[in-house]
């Protein structure tokens, strides 16, 4: 007897999306199962402080050119129980939208000074903080004349379910037509880094991103890293 | 893709979004796709059958899927599964963690690692989470097609019986396997809900 659960929308308008969201409804698992869908990935503790501030290549290298901005923010199940001790990873455009990935083929100018990828850990309250610059929106479908918002994208292992996500910017012209941002209808909001004002002096301003992990499974990263 | 939240005091999950094309190859901690060998030089291995699976991900055309993000778990030869929980467990391997993550430029992947074993009543299995542009996460367990105890798992039980066979890693030779996972359309793979389950 199978069960059902969410039906993966199409993103419109995007090509990639059509050609690979299965059609079918995903299954639900029985719960005999559901223990061994988390992965618990060890030895990935090895971070550099400095790896959270990604407006420079290296402690003391030039800053990147652009708006500097921190993210900050918890990560929570559902909950609202913290989660501690995640590896967060970050990727984003530079100010122009140009990405570093060698499959980039934009064109899009490159910054010398910023490498575009990031890494940190949740602390024992589950609190995070990163500094970046403020991406650009970049043209994703020049045929059709599609762009991508600028957006953040953060990847977090160690909560109760692996996940990839993107934050956004509030009140961007480009937010509404984005295809994966109308596929999450309403709760696009919950996606939207809240503006704050950082009174540190190099920055221009914050972000708070709160991130809830969704899932019943439980969560393997509960023991404190030494 | 939101899902609706029934129990009103839990907070609604964050939204899964895109991985995009331009997930960067270097935040895998390898990208060489051999579990078997997770400190290299030196002449300690981890037990058991040391397996290579070839594999593809495809799209609903049938094409190859470049750019995938694919992360793999399983248990060891010995069916413990390597965990903040299990770490001082008996028989757990320490030259094993059972997880590896790699990003595939072109859609197909060779995972090297250990033929998993029988854990908590569950056939050897190896879960696949796979991140690409254009989707959200999607997630499935694939099983060994002459494994006996495939007829008593709990996940094949679940789901009809025409589809069990799209989750089969099938063996070619010794010690060497396949798969093909289709994302969408006609045989499309089985994927599964682990945010509902
Ligand atoms: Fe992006």
């Amino acid at each position: 007897m199978t069960k059902y659960g969410r039906q993966l929308g199409i993103g419109p308008t995007d090509n990639t999306s059509n050609e690979r969201t299965p059609r079918n409804k995903l299954n639900l698992i029985p719960e005999a199962a559901r223990k061994s869908f988390v992965p618990y990935a060890p030895g990935i503790h090895g971070i550099n402080l400095a790896e959270a501030d990604m407006t420079r290549i290296a402690p003391g290298r030039p800053r990147a050119s652009g708006e500097a901005i921190k993210v900050s923010g918890k990560l929570m199940d559902e909950y609202g129980r913290p989660i501690k001790n995640a590896l967060i990873e970050i990727w984003n455009a530079n100010q122009h939208g140009g990405y570093t990935h060698d499959e980039d083929h934009s064109g899009l100018p490159i910054d010398q000074n910023f490498l575009g990828i990031g890494r940190t850990l949740s602390n024992s309250d589950g609190n995070y903080e990163f500094w970046t610059i403020k991406p650009g929106a970049y043209l994703a479908r020049p045929d059709i004349g599609r762009w991508r918002p600028p957006h953040i994208h953060v990847s977090i292992i160690g909560g109760s379910s692996r996940l990839i996500s993107q934050m956004y910017f509030p009140n961007d012209p480009h937010n509404d037509k984005d295809p994966m941002r109308i596929l999450m209808g309403d709760n696009f909001k919950a996606n939207i880094g809240k503006k704050y004002n950082v009174t540190a002096n190099d920055f221009d301003c914050g972000y708070n991103f709160d991130i809830i992990i969704g899932g019943k499974n439980p969560t393997f990263f509960e023991n404190d890293i030494t | 893709m939101t899902h609706s939240n029934k129990e009103i005091n839990r907070l609604t999950p964050t939204n899964e979004d895109t991985v995009g094309p331009y997930y960067p190859p270097s935040l895998c901690e390898n990208n060489s796709m051999d579990m078997t060998s997770i400190r290299s030089g030196i002449v300690f291995k981890p037990l058991g059958e040391k397996i290579t699976i070839k594999g593809c991900v495809k799209d609903i055309d049938g094409k190859l899927s470049n750019g995938c993000l694919l992360e793999f778990w399983q248990p060891n030869s010995q069916g413990v599964y390597y965990r903040a929980d299990t770490e001082s467990h008996e028989m757990v391997d320490p030259w094993f963690t059972g997880y590896t993550r790699h990003r595939t430029k072109d859609g197909n992947f060779s995972l090297t690692t250990i033929k998993p074993g029988t854990a908590d009543g569950r056939a050897p299995n190896i879960t696949v989470t796979i991140f690409s542009d254009g989707i959200m996460r999607v997630v499935t367990q694939l099983f060994f097609a002459d494994e006996k105890s495939n007829r008593d798992d709990p996940l094949l039980l679940s789901i009809p019986e025409e589809l069990r066979e799209r989750l089969m890693i099938n063996k070619i030779s010794d010690h060497k396997y396949e798969i093909e996972i289709i994302m969408a359309g006609k045989n499309e793979t089985p994927f599964f809900d682990d945010l509902l389950s």
